[in-house]
């Protein structure tokens, strides 16, 4: 049945394939770490006894992981430049996007991690003499950075997934470059197999390499 | 060393201290007793204010505890602290438990921080287990460890909150052992427990505390074997 289909004809598109796939994975690595910077920062916003701080973090979390990431990428790229007179290019835009989305998600993931470390961890320190903020930094943060793990992993297949809605606002990743080739060529189910084979691809190298850190660190 | 002045404290509407007054001298080790929920954890609490206080005064070392202008931070240097659960830090070794308040708090070198956890760890007598993780000892040991890593700030007064609570009869021993020792050495410490044994013998003092008032105190000799008031020969009766 798969006769029909000339799958050894894709080797031809792979270097616009690949292109593709340099803009999933820069967009992904760049989006997620400065996601995960705004994740720790909101994340122990929420913790914070300072109101305003709790506020503006419960702000950024709702509104981030209430609106779709397509309509984030959508407004980020089509409303927001009328309001600031800035224009971003696509590929700024979708790492914005990414940024901002996942941030608000591992926000919470750290926020839950920091408040499942005991209540004692924070009195030994405290007792000990220890500020609040070294206490968070050698005693607190380390044990909740370990629980964080499982559910970061999780969180950063979900946002590689996500960068591929950045082809509507014209980022040149993976299925945007699946598109122009199938549009061109006729060969919808060749392409676009591939486009999902490179996905599974990242992701599992993904799943594997976290499985290798949560062994190591014994989660 | 320690002046506690009419402290209260209330949770929300559920007052718990109800007025205290008590004061440890230098080298004085004095014992908390009393039912569960007479507020002696609270008490204790109080004294390093990891329980805020709702009214009234703890003076530790001069520095009144309810003055905004104190620095909590330095006084907890000088006031050691150890917990029913132990509460060491799982994600470091022995060694490493002691060593880190030194070193974050006081600011001493590392090595400096190394020797004085080894000789402590030495003191309690778990040197060759300093490499060991918190959760491959046993209870008894690592209520030593965490009295060691207190030690190691080198404080002026010792807090126990039920040290022996939370182990298996057969590692009680262990643990009041080392804090016999400490007694003996001439560390001020206030004690709250339910080893009466303990109390008795080490013990310089014994407060008896109950639905957050201290009903009776005075030596173990006069506590223990001729009570004045009746919830104490009631708590008493019901313990021993």
């Amino acid at each position: 049945m798969l006769d029909r289909f000339n799958f050894s004809g894709v080797v031809e598109f792979l270097p616009q394939l690949m292109t593709g796939l340099y803009y999933t994975l820069l967009i992904s690595v760049v989006g997620l770490l400065i996601g995960f910077v705004l994740g720790a920062i909101f994340g122990l916003g929420r913790i914070s006894r300072i109101k305003i701080i709790y506020w503006i973090s419960s702000v950024y979390i709702e509104v981030l992981r209430g609106t779709p990431v397509l309509v984030q990428a959508i407004w980020i790229f089509y409303a927001l430049p009328l309001i600031i007179y800035y224009n971003f290019d696509s590929v700024t835009a979708g790492i914005i996007v990414i940024a901002l989305n996942s941030g608000a998600y591992i926000a919470e993931i750290v926020r839950g991690a920091v408040v499942s470390i005991e209540k004692g961890q924070m009195e030994a320190g405290r007792s000990l003499g220890l500020n609040h903020r070294q206490t968070m930094r050698h005693i607190i943060w380390p044990q909740a950075f370990k629980r964080m793990i499982p559910p970061l992993g999780n969180q950063f297949i979900i946002s590689i997934k996500d960068t591929s809605l950045l082809s509507v606002i014209l980022v040149p990743e993976l299925i945007f470059q699946g598109r122009l080739i199938a549009a061109n060529h006729f060969n919808a189910v060749e392409i676009y197999t591939t486009v999902a084979v490179f996905y599974l691809a990242i992701t599992l190298t993904l799943s594997f390499v976290l499985s290798i850190v949560e062994r190591r660190l014994d989660v | 060393m320690i002046t506690v002045e009419n402290l209260h404290k209330s949770f929300g509407k559920l007052e718990v201290l109800k007025g205290i007054d008590a004061k440890i001298e230098q080298k004085e080790v004095v014992c908390v007793i009393g039912p569960s929920g007479s507020g002696k954890s609270t008490f204790l609490r109080c004294l390093n204010l990891l329980e805020e206080i709702t009214s009234g005064d703890v003076v530790v070392d001069g520095a009144s505890l309810n003055d905004p202008k104190t620095n909590i931070n330095e006084v907890r240097k000088e006031v050691g602290m150890v917990f029913q659960q132990f509460n060491l830090f799982p994600h470091k070794s022995v060694i490493e438990n002691v060593m880190l308040a030194p070193q974050k708090a006081r600011g001493i070198s590392k090595d400096e921080a190394q020797d004085r956890a080894q000789k402590l760890l030495e003191k309690v007598g778990l040197s060759e287990k300093a490499d060991m993780y918190p959760n491959q000892l046993s209870g008894g040991q690592q209520q030593r460890v965490a009295i060691a890593r207190a030690l190691a700030m080198e404080p002026k007064v010792m807090l126990f909150d039920e040290p022996t609570s939370a182990l298996d009869p057969e590692l009680v021993g262990e643990v009041l052992a080392v804090m016999k020792q400490l007694a003996y050495e001439g560390m001020t410490m206030v004690v709250v427990t339910h080893e009466m044994g303990f109390a008795k013998e080490v013990g310089d003092r014994v407060l008896f505390m109950d639905e957050g008032i201290i009903m009776e105190e005075g030596n173990p000799e006069q506590i223990f074997t001729n009570p004045e008031s009746e919830r104490t020969k009631e708590f008493l009766n019901k313990i021993l």
